[in-house]
């Protein structure tokens, strides 16, 4: 003790597990050092310890008091201590070779699989019957062999069969047999639970060795004759009885709060539902193979029944193929349409155009298509003279009437030329969804361009303005005004430039200086003027893909009346590019 | 149950202890008499006594001895000449048990404290608890006549006291059965401390998890005799619930495979007829030229890790049974040959252990001890914990054999470490990393050792001549014999992983 004694010497560094200890060799250091000797003491007080209880003891759980330590282990550990570990050895009672006939019980029949060997076979899946013959039993089956003779002899195998087929039945009537002590379970008894599973060999012998196995119950006081372990029987005496063992573990116990109430109850809801849902669905399966039942036997009365057809139309020597005597499912969705189209025609003599029938379904299709195609003109002219009958007596002040009449738009004197952006050439829409879009961005865009002609009108005194007069002689005149004269400043072939530049931007910061270029004008004018013959062709295709739209939309859905809801709109632009005005201005 | 002065007596406390010579009549259980052992008198404690055809035979455990070398002894072999020692009187004013209480003053019959031999030599830490168990009335100084009952047979002499008790009231002797007395007592006087702490270890063990002792300790006799297992017969070391009945028979039977048990050779011989199982019923996790590591899950194969646990039970002090099999994995090594995959050892493992242990008990059947096979199975247990990156210690606490193993494999990794050529310093926690061991095995390791010291203001770790010396020896050894190592590369095993539901209990 003398290092940390206060014998003015500094107390050791604490060690932490992170720090690096040098290793060195005994013969570094000063072996007289008395630190050495201060430590060693201490460290075999330690030692002590741990020798008896203290090392393997878990924290505060077990009784510590000193307890003196074994002499055999003392001795060991005192040996080792001292490097001697060959004596560090402690006396066992020996063990020696057993004279059993091994190689006959055991046989060389193990073969080492290439692979490790993987198993999940229990001890009872690999050792047959439970039940072993003892000594008494071989007597007795001995005796019971020469009785019933060489021809019906009972073999081991048998024997074990049937004592375990008495021990478990035994044991499922009697499972408290070694508690209460009933009276061992009658013949009867056991005859009755011979069902369909027990083996006939067990049933054949079965009588005779009855008595045998009731009188080897009898001397055990009725309890199993296969010795087994002593479990819980939650009696009492359980948990001091050191025979009882293997006991099942109770969970532990979890705390018991509202939430884990509300939530156990929540469980079993859910568990509940989850049964209540599988017993649907087996309900479900059985109504379903019930009907299925049920349509196996309409079909095989009506097979009878056509037999029997059949059997009449031999008998009345009615000729024709046996086509009354077959499920003619294909006929069921065609049937309908003939029926309509030719309500007449008799079952019985349509057989020979049975072939014939597949085109004249195709030819039908086009048909219909045809008369709803003529029932959407037909809506959308009777959506033209209600929009005209609604509008009677009425001045349309819209920007963009209905129908604005060409000869007014051509007729205003000077038009202002504005600058109008390129419009986009119609895609090529085809499918269902690009429909919308084009009814909402591209003709309004178009649309916004003639509304803004419009308003800008009122200042047309100061922009620059055109008209187009025919004069005599059919020549063709264009007036314009208010042009400032700066042609110098644009290069035409700057200005081409411009012509090819994207369309995408809906403002013109490009044209800004050179608006009103002359150049510029014209192209604007030549493209404005085919933006609107373009327009209306654009628009007419719409049309025309509306309503192809549309009548596949009816085809599919077999109702005009299903379609979106601007589609009533745009069918009225049929007359021309103003109609589709209107379905963006009203 | 009055019994709380229990411990201490064999410990050296100052109990008196009453001495005074014995007849063959007079000696009881709980006497403490000088015994012939191995040619020299030992004090040793009867257990147990017996009536055979040529006279009595008492069971005797050797103080300071492991109970593994207790026996039946001849009376022949006790010298009466000397004093034996009385069993601890009871205090009387603790004896207030039974529904007739006397006044305890009046009590004429000093009660006899089971005399713990447990306490005293085995270290088992439950054992100051258990007093109560093997109580024997202490003879009066009239001597003898209590004595007609001993003809109990022995496993019984331990239960019923009434054998061995003077005749008195019944109510005085109730202790011997623990839970009834333990009911009366409850409800007639405050709780002693003893009975609390019972209880307590009671609830510990059902909520402790780990496979601790059975606190009751009343299967302080083995039961079994003789066991014939494989090649070989082994003798049993402690008490294991096999079937009551077994304690019978001279020889128990248990298939090398299956480890089924029979207390008939007729009924062994059917069964090895019908029996085809050749190896532990599980996966196959390791094997070299030598060993195969079979991987055995408890809840999988109950039957067989019962018939496991209740065999090693024969072996192990500290093992209890009182648990079933479902939580542990059983790593069962093998020796192989053509008649299938012997168990040489075994050791269990919990699925999930709270305490960070990677090994809960350990085991080298009898027959193939002092071969090596400990430290393999040490060895593959920390394998195991390298393997799924964890430190682990083994559940303790460990036996007498358990601990020498361990010490010895701790003492050889460490060292085997500390000597690799180059290795210039190393921290206690690079130790524990590199071995899988906890860093407390580690220090303890180094402690005991003595080769970590304090030097010139540092800890140094110091590399003794003892330690190097050995460790030389053993290389060369290894040399001669070759070594029989685990080799990591031949482990197919991946850290099983269970479910919560699958670790609980239900069946």
């Amino acid at each position: 003790m003398t290092r940390y004694g206060g014998m003015g010497r500094t107390r050791p560094k604490k060690l932490t597990s992170k720090a690096s200890i040098p290793i060195i060799r005994e013969t570094d250091i000063d072996i007289i050092e008395d630190e050495i000797q201060g430590l060693q003491q201490i460290e075999t007080g330690v030692e002590k310890a741990e020798e008896s209880v203290s090392l393997p003891t878990p924290v505060g759980s077990r009784d510590t008091r000193p307890q003196p330590i074994e002499i055999h282990l003392q001795a060991a550990i005192n040996a080792s201590a001292r490097g001697k570990i060959n004596d560090a050895h402690i006396p066992t009672p020996e063990t020696v070779l057993s004279n059993l006939r091994y190689d006959e019980l055991y046989p060389p029949v193990f073969s080492q699989p290439a692979t490790y060997v993987r198993f999940s076979s229990t001890v009872e899946d690999c050792c047959g019957c439970p039940y072993n013959m003892t000594d008494e039993d071989d007597v007795f089956l001995k005796i019971l062999n020469q009785k019933l003779g060489p021809s019906a002899r009972c073999s081991e195998d048998d024997f074990e069969e049937v004592m375990y087929f008495f021990e478990e039945t035994a044991q499922t009537h009697q499972p408290f047999a070694a508690v209460d002590s009933p009276p061992v379970l009658s013949y009867a008894e056991m005859e009755q639970s011979m069902d369909a599973a027990v083996e006939v060999s067990v049933k054949r012998f079965a009588k005779d060795v009855y008595d045998h196995w009731k009188s080897r119950r009898m001397t055990t006081g009725n309890r199993s004759l296969l010795p087994s372990l002593k479990f819980e029987t939650g009696q009492d005496t359980d948990d001091t009885d050191p025979y009882v063992c293997f006991r099942r573990r109770e969970v532990r116990q979890v705390r018991k709060t509202r939430g884990r109430d509300a939530q156990s109850a929540e469980k079993l809801r859910r568990l509940r539902k989850e049964l209540e849902d599988a017993r649907q669905l087996v309900a479900y399966v059985r109504q379903r193979e019930l009907a299925r039942k049920e349509m196996l036997n309409t079909e095989h009365q009506i097979y009878m029944q056509r037999s029997e057809v059949k059997e009449m139309k031999r008998k009345l020597a009615i000729k024709d193929d046996d086509e009354d005597l077959i499920n003619q499912k294909p006929k069921k969705k065609p049937a309908e349409a003939p029926t309509v189209q030719r309500p007449s025609a008799p079952q019985l003599r349509m057989p020979p155009k049975l072939g014939a029938q597949g085109a004249e379904d195709l030819q039908l299709l086009e048909e219909v298509q045809a008369e709803k195609e003529n029932e959407i003109l037909l809506d959308i002219k009777q959506n033209i003279a209600k929009h005209i009958a609604w509008n009677e007596g009425y001045v349309d002040f819209t920007r963009a009437p209905l129908s604005p009449s060409p000869e007014r738009t051509f007729e205003a004197a000077f038009r202002p030329a504005i600058t109008t952006q390129l419009p986009t050439p119609p895609s090529s829409d085809t499918s269902e969804h690009r429909l919308d879009s084009v009814m909402d961005t591209k003709v309004p865009s178009f649309q916004d361009q003639l509304a803004r002609t419009m308003e800008i009108s009122e200042d047309t005194s100061r922009i620059p303005s055109f008209r187009r007069r025919v004069g005599r002689g059919g020549r063709l005149m264009i007036d314009r005004r208010n042009f400032a004269s700066r042609r110098a400043e644009m290069d035409p072939i700057k200005a081409d430039r411009y012509k090819y530049d994207d369309e995408d931007s809906d403002d013109e910061p490009l044209f800004d200086r050179s608006r009103y270029d002359i150049h510029i004008m014209q192209h604007r004018a030549i493209m404005a003027a085919k933006a609107r013959d373009q327009a209306v062709a654009h628009a007419q295709a719409q049309v025309h893909a509306v309503q192809a739209q549309q009548r596949r939309f009816q085809v599919d859905h077999g109702t005009p009346n299903n379609g979106p809801p601007n589609m009533g709109h745009a069918t009225g632009s049929n007359s021309g590019p103003g109609a589709a005005a209107v379905t963006t201005e009203t | 149950m009055g019994v709380r002065d229990s411990h201490g007596e064999a410990t050296g406390t100052p109990d008196p202890v009453e001495k005074g010579f014995a007849t063959l009549n007079t000696i009881r259980i709980g006497v403490k008499a000088m015994v012939q052992k191995d040619g020299e008198l030992r004090k040793a404690e009867i257990l147990s006594i017996k009536q055979r055809k040529d006279g009595p035979a008492f069971y005797v455990h050797y103080v300071d001895f492991n109970k593994r070398l207790d026996e039946w002894v001849p009376a022949s072999r006790i010298d009466l000449t000397q004093e034996v020692e009385w069993p601890q009187p009871e205090k009387p004013e603790k004896k207030k048990t039974g529904p007739g209480n006397k006044a305890p003053s009046k009590n004429p019959q000093k009660r006899a404290r089971a005399d713990s031999r447990d306490v005293s030599v085995t270290p088992d830490l439950l054992s100051g608890k258990n007093a109560n168990i093997a109580k024997a009335q202490r003879p009066s100084k009239a001597g003898g006549k209590e004595n007609r009952g001993d003809e109990t047979p022995a496993n019984l002499s331990f239960l019923g006291s009434a054998d061995g008790t003077p005749k008195v009231e019944s109510e005085d002797v109730d202790m011997v059965d623990a839970s009834a007395s333990e009911a009366k007592g409850a409800k007639e006087e405050d709780k002693t401390t003893g009975m609390m702490s019972r209880e307590e270890e009671l609830e510990r063990l059902r909520t402790g998890g780990s496979m601790t002792q059975n606190p009751t300790e009343i299967h302080r006799v083995r039961n079994l005799n003789r066991l014939q297992m494989g090649k070989f017969e082994v003798e049993p070391w402690y008490f294991s619930p096999y079937p009551a009945s077994f304690s019978d028979v001279d020889m128990v039977y248990i298939d090398e495979f299956c480890l089924s048990y029979f207390d008939n050779q007729r009924a062994f011989e059917r069964h090895r007829a019908k029996c085809t199982l050749v190896h532990p019923p599980g996966n196959e996790i390791y094997r070299d030229d030598y060993i195969s590591f079979f991987e055995v899950d408890g809840r999988r194969q109950r039957t067989w890790c019962r018939n496991l646990c209740l065999l090693s039970k024969l072996f192990l002090d500290h093992k209890t049974l009182y648990y079933d099999v479902d939580p542990f994995l059983f790593y069962c090594m093998c020796s192989r040959d053509e008649t299938g995959c012997h168990l040489v050892g075994y050791f269990s493992k919990e699925k999930d252990s709270a305490e960070g242990y990677n090994l809960a008990c350990i085991l080298t059947l009898p027959q193939y001890q002092r071969r090596g096979y400990g430290r393999l199975l040490i060895s593959f247990s920390y394998e195991l914990s390298k393997r799924e990156g964890k430190l682990g210690s083994p559940e303790k606490p460990l036996s007498d054999l358990g601990l020498l193993g361990y010490r010895q494999y701790w003492r050889e990794t460490l060292v085997e470490l500390l000597m690799e050529p180059g290795r210039e310093s190393i921290s206690e926690n690079e130790l524990a990393i590199l071995t899988s061991m906890t860093e407390k095995d580690v220090h303890e390791t180094l402690v005991v050792l003595n080769m970590l010291r304090y030097h010139k203001g540092n800890w140094v770790i110091v590399l003794t001549d003892a330690v190097v010396e050995e460790q030389k020896k053993r290389l060369e050894k290894e040399k001669v014999k070759g070594a029989r190592k685990i080799d990591p590369a031949r482990l197919q095993w991946k850290p099983p992983v269970f479910t919560a539901s699958s670790r609980t209990w239900n069946w």
